[in-house]
């Protein structure tokens, strides 16, 4: 028996104060996917992540995590999420970045009792991982904008999360740190397994990178990336036909700086 | 002007009503200081003024109903800071225009009774500016029991606290109870409040709050050392604070504000300097 998919949605719609954001909506991600989420701002990427976190309520359809139906499922320690503004954060705040992963290891059934050894472990663990070891002790607001990302995908991986959520991550850091971010997720994909739906406005990363592209626009569409699939015809579904994407698969080999 | 000097202080630690001063000051500043830093950091240091002022119409109460007026501020500031929260929450105000609205109902309430009853003017005084040196043993036991309670939230919740205090948003899809905790750590800064007031006053007990975590902050450190460093600092400025108004007989209230006043003068200078 194959296991369910990580998520799965059929006929969802969801409304935010009246207007419908995102439109009958029908998909799978499977676990193990790295599903890139492409589309124009303020086309519904962060109201679809948040419904599917179950921090919005559907206007209709369903929503299945791991199998269940959103309404009865309660395993949230399986779904970890890093919010677009998540680096934003107040530089003075006295913070290490072990102090803050640490924070990832809090969950549900343990609240009020304190982090033990091997969820310092996990921690470091986490931190190695995401090549944060040797700034473990320095205070977050001296981190740049590429550690930071590490820093709180770090938090996340902490969780042991088999989902990983990322709205945005990438905003407002330099090309070439984009690029070792997304090597960094690739990398954790193949070797962990962990499905990642990440929101993204770098097309070539997503083509290059991931095996699933999914276009959000009040309509969503998902396809496999795949050798055969033209991007231009998905991306003009959301971005309108004016949309051109240059794009050579050739081009991929060679994109990113360590390869 | 007394004619003790420093080196009187170890005598003076044998007199009970000095053992009772340090004992329930030194509850006082470590509790003050530990909830004031996340106070810091909340950005909402003014609840604590606030509340304090809002409590001056729960001393009056007490002292109308002859109930230990420390229990009825305890209720009113708890009401209060229970109320800020909800009119915040649902939109009524903004967190400074709904201290602002407590602090002027508990204050003028306090005015009413006040010359509705009349006649307790004088002890009203000693609420307003602290008497710490007239701590009995009820008040001790009130302000031990309080302090106690307070830290043990503190101590047990302590990372989930801090997770919402950096995060709420992140803290609650992480599945923390933010809204519980919340009313928890609210409630406790009600408590905090009124144990400080015997100690210090209603009028300084908001430089008990703020003073020990913004000197800590100045030091660059983790958070955890942090934390102690403003623990530390409370407990300084109130131990130096207590032992200099005793020996040179000045208002103690005063004096432990000027040694916090003075750690955190320090402590900025130590940072642009080094």
């Amino acid at each position: 028996m194959t296991a369910a998919p990580a998520i799965e949605a059929q006929g969802l719609t969801i409304t935010r104060s009246g207007a419908t954001v995102i439109n009958d909506a029908s998909f799978v991600i499977n676990r193990g996917d790295y599903v890139g989420m492409v589309g124009p701002n303020g086309g519904g990427k962060t109201t679809l992540l948040q419904a599917l976190l179950g921090v919005i309520p559907a206007a209709g359809g369903s929503i299945r995590l791991f199998g269940r139906d959103k309404k009865t499922f309660s395993d949230w320690e399986r779904i970890a999420y890093v919010a677009q503004d998540a680096i934003n954060f107040d530089a003075s705040f006295p913070l290490t970045v072990r102090e803050l992963t640490g924070l990832g290891r809090i969950t549900r059934d343990r609240l009020g009792r304190p982090l033990r050894q091997e969820d310092w472990h996990a921690v470091d663990e986490a931190l190695g991982l995401m090549e944060m070891d040797d700034l473990a002790d320095r205070r977050i607001g001296r981190l740049s904008g590429g550690q930071k990302q590490r820093v709180f995908v770090a938090k996340a991986l902490v969780r042991d999360p088999e989902v990983l959520l990322l709205d945005e991550p990438v905003t407002g850091v330099d090309a070439d740190t984009q690029k070792r971010f997304y090597k960094k997720l690739s990398d954790l994909n193949a070797s962990h397994g962990l499905t990642i739906v990440i929101v993204s406005h770098d097309l070539a990363a997503v083509f290059c990178r991931m095996s699933k592209v999914m276009c959000v626009n009040r309509d969503v569409y998902i396809a496999d990336i795949t050798d055969d699939l033209e991007p231009n015809e998905i991306l003009r579904e959301v971005y309108g036909d004016h949309f051109h994407f240059v794009f050579h698969r050739h081009e991929c080999t060679g994109v990113f700086a360590d390869e | 002007m007394s004619s003790l000097t420093l080196l009187d202080l170890p005598r003076l630690l044998g007199y009970q009503f000095f053992q009772h001063a340090l004992i329930g000051g030194l509850i006082t500043a470590l509790v003050c200081a530990w909830v004031g830093f996340f106070l810091i950091l909340r950005r909402e240091t003014m609840i604590g003024d606030g509340i304090a002022h809002t409590a001056f119409g729960g001393i009056a109460l007490g002292l109308l109903l002859h109930v230990n007026p420390l229990l009825t501020a305890w209720v009113v500031s708890t009401l209060a800071v229970v109320t800020i929260a909800y009119m915040r929450r649902k939109g009524i105000a903004h967190s400074d225009a709904a201290i602002a609205v407590m602090l002027a109902i508990g204050f003028s309430g306090g005015l009413i009774i006040i010359s509705l009853a009349g006649g307790f003017n004088v002890e009203l005084f000693s609420y307003l500016f602290g008497s710490i040196l007239t701590i009995d043993q009820t008040d001790l036991v009130i302000v031990s029991g309080l302090g106690v309670a307070a830290a043990l939230f503190l101590g047990i919740f302590y990372k989930e606290l801090l997770s919402i205090t950096f995060d709420e948003e992140a803290a609650r899809l992480m599945g923390i109870p933010v809204t519980p905790l919340s009313v928890g750590f609210h409630i406790l800064v009600a408590t905090t409040i009124t144990l400080s007031i015997k100690v210090i006053g209603i009028i300084l007990v908001v430089a008990l709050i703020v003073l020990p975590g913004l000197t800590a902050l100045q030091l660059d450190l983790s958070f955890r050392r942090t934390t102690m460093a403003a623990v530390g600092v409370g407990l300084l400025s109130m131990f130096l604070g207590i032992s200099l108004s005793a020996v040179y007989d000045v208002a103690t209230s005063g004096v432990i504000v000027f040694t916090a006043a003075g750690l955190f003068l320090f402590a900025a200078l130590y940072r642009r300097l080094s």
